[in-house]
């Protein structure tokens, strides 16, 4: 009886780990088909006649080398800039009493909530009338600012750390800024560590906010490239934008498996107190 | 010296003032006053009043459509991913060897980029080549679905293919470590009590989480209508015809291809008071999971 409890547990868990992988294994499994083989009927997972041909196409004669750089560039400029204004704007909400603090920290938690569809419009209005349209400006000068759900996550993590090491180090004469960046910042890597992983994986994967703000070809990331490729094609290189898919899939996911406790750990305390 | 503190905690909050201000504070304000004008980007803006919300809801505008396949979108895929994300972190509590690998499993397609998924999921659900259909016909089904171009499927599938998304993920975390804070002894009492697995779940399990999963219901509320651009624009671009036409769709549409900024404002408006109405929501049921102290 009770073995067939786990057998069955076993069954379902594998059912599900299968539906979740799938489209996954899908798509590296296809790169390494011919064009041809795409239109095979019945479809078969694993290529007939293995070719790393695909490969050798999109790295030497397309624009992958080109989507590449940008989302490195969007990437890094966007967890940077995170990184830098996040972690200061939670200290004082974590550790410092001031007025309308109380205000301030609801407002952050308001504009969590707000779609970035509601404010597309007017930002595009204000980074045309900059001249930044077209530019990785409208993507990475933003993240300087500080996002809400980072300040949120840094807040969190500041606010485990015990007070008494502020009281002492203002008995010894610093002041609050000498405070963080001496005493809070060393002690929150693991925190910048978190934030750094979830902004890599966010920005190497968006695709809705330079959609909008970039047009030329020498400029878009990755996930608008493969996108406007999938389109300009005459006839759908399927082989060609599932080697792009697997080149685009695979960093985050060593990304993941690297920084896997740190990921959890960071996600899992957003939910709770 | 008070003040003074003040003017230093000020000045460390300062970037995210400038922010608000720049990108989203103003931009609200902004959107709301543009919602009220009619403007191309070439000739300068002109206040209609409320032409744009007359014309939206006219009774044979196509906004009630976008406006329809929203919500549906949205209340579809919330039960199916805050249902995905419970059934997968019970899965994970389960007491069998090897659970972490399982979890890699579940959890990689929420780092992977939706717009890389989309594109398996054209191959995937393809009427002719593709293997789902495929395996329906290995079970002796006749007619197999045309599954990204009828429009009595399209619609089904976007929501349920939110299972792959971050946000499901993201839940399925939170339900685990919820889980796993339920007490032990409530489950060893009911099983000498004689109570099955289910009855154990709706007796125990559920109760203790309730507020995990008012959580995460009201934030799935709010990643479904932030979050349906990535998944839907890729893989349907909308259609077939504008079946799966939601209102980020419709905003990005009507602002950058048609440039009709005035109308598109007010469709931003719109969005804007339904995920208000969420975060109010949230705002008050969040008096049961202690999530806004100070």
């Amino acid at each position: 009886m009770k073995r067939r409890m786990i057998g069955f547990q076993y069954a379902l868990m594998i059912i599900v780990a299968i539906i979740m992988f799938f489209p996954i294994l899908w798509i590296i499994s296809s790169s390494f088909k011919p064009l041809i083989e795409f239109s095979s009927y019945p479809p078969r997972l694993f290529a007939k006649t293995f070719t790393l041909k695909n490969y050798q196409e999109v790295l030497t004669n397309s624009k992958l080398p080109i989507y590449l750089r940008n989302t490195l560039i969007l990437m890094l400029g966007n967890t940077v800039g995170t990184l830098l204004s996040s972690s200061l704007v939670a200290y004082p909400l974590a550790r410092m009493d001031f007025r309308g603090k109380k205000l301030i920290f609801a407002l952050i938690l308001a504009t969590m909530m707000v779609p970035s569809y509601v404010t597309i419009v007017p930002q595009y209005i204000l980074f045309r009338y900059l001249g930044w349209l077209d530019s990785f400006l409208p993507i990475i000068v933003p993240a300087f600012f500080a996002y809400p759900y980072n300040v949120f996550l840094f807040r969190q993590f500041y606010r485990t750390i015990p007070r008494e090491l502020d009281e002492a180090a203002k008995i010894d004469g610093c002041n609050e800024w000498q405070i963080f960046w001496k005493i809070i910042v060393p002690i929150s890597k693991p925190i910048f560590i978190t934030i750094g992983v979830l902004s890599s994986i966010y920005w190497w994967n968006e695709f809705f906010v330079p959609m909008v703000f970039i047009n030329s070809e020498e400029l878009k990331p990755l996930s608008v490239g493969i996108y406007s490729f999938s389109r300009t094609t005459f006839i759908v290189r399927w082989d060609l934008i599932m080697a792009m898919a697997t080149i685009m899939i695979i960093p985050p996911m060593i990304l993941f498996l690297l920084a896997r406790e740190y990921i959890t750990a960071g996600i899992k305390t957003t939910g709770l107190k | 010296m008070g003040k003074r503190k003040n003017v230093i905690a000020y000045l460390f909050v300062s970037p995210w003032i400038i922010g608000f201000i720049l990108f989203t504070g103003g931009p609200i304000l902004a959107v709301i006053l543009l919602s009220f004008c009619k403007w191309d980007l070439i000739a300068p803006p002109r206040w209609v009043g409320l032409e744009n919300y007359i014309k939206m809801f006219r009774s044979e505008s196509e906004f009630w459509m976008v406006l329809k396949f929203t919500l549906f979108y949205t209340l579809l895929s919330v039960i199916v991913s805050v249902g995905w994300a419970l059934f997968t972190a019970l899965l994970l509590n389960q007491k069998v060897k090897g659970v972490r690998v399982f979890s890699f499993f579940y959890f990689v397609p929420a780092v992977v980029p939706m717009i890389a998924l989309t594109f398996a999921f054209q191959l995937i659900f393809n009427k002719e080549l593709g293997v789902v259909n495929y395996l329906l016909t290995l079970i002796r089904i006749r007619n197999t679905p045309n599954w990204l171009m009828d429009p009595n499927y399209v619609t089904w599938l976007v929501a349920v293919l939110n299972i792959y998304t971050f946000y499901t993920g993201q839940m399925m975390l939170i339900f685990d470590s919820a889980l796993k804070e339920v007490p032990k002894e409530l489950y060893e009492a009911a099983e000498i009590d004689g109570a099955g697995p289910l009855t154990r779940f709706f007796r125990i399990t559920l109760p203790t989480i309730s507020p995990i999963l008012l959580f995460n219901l009201v934030t799935a509320t709010i990643n479904s209508l932030s979050a349906s651009f990535t998944l839907i624009y890729p893989l349907t671009g909308g259609g077939p015809g504008k079946v799966t036409q939601a209102i980020s769709l419709d905003i990005y549409y009507n602002a950058f291809k048609t440039f009709r900024l005035g109308y598109a404002s007010a469709e931003a408006v719109i969005l804007f008071c339904i995920s208000a109405v969420v975060s109010l929501l949230m705002f008050i049921l969040s008096k049961k999971w202690v999530y806004y102290e100070v």
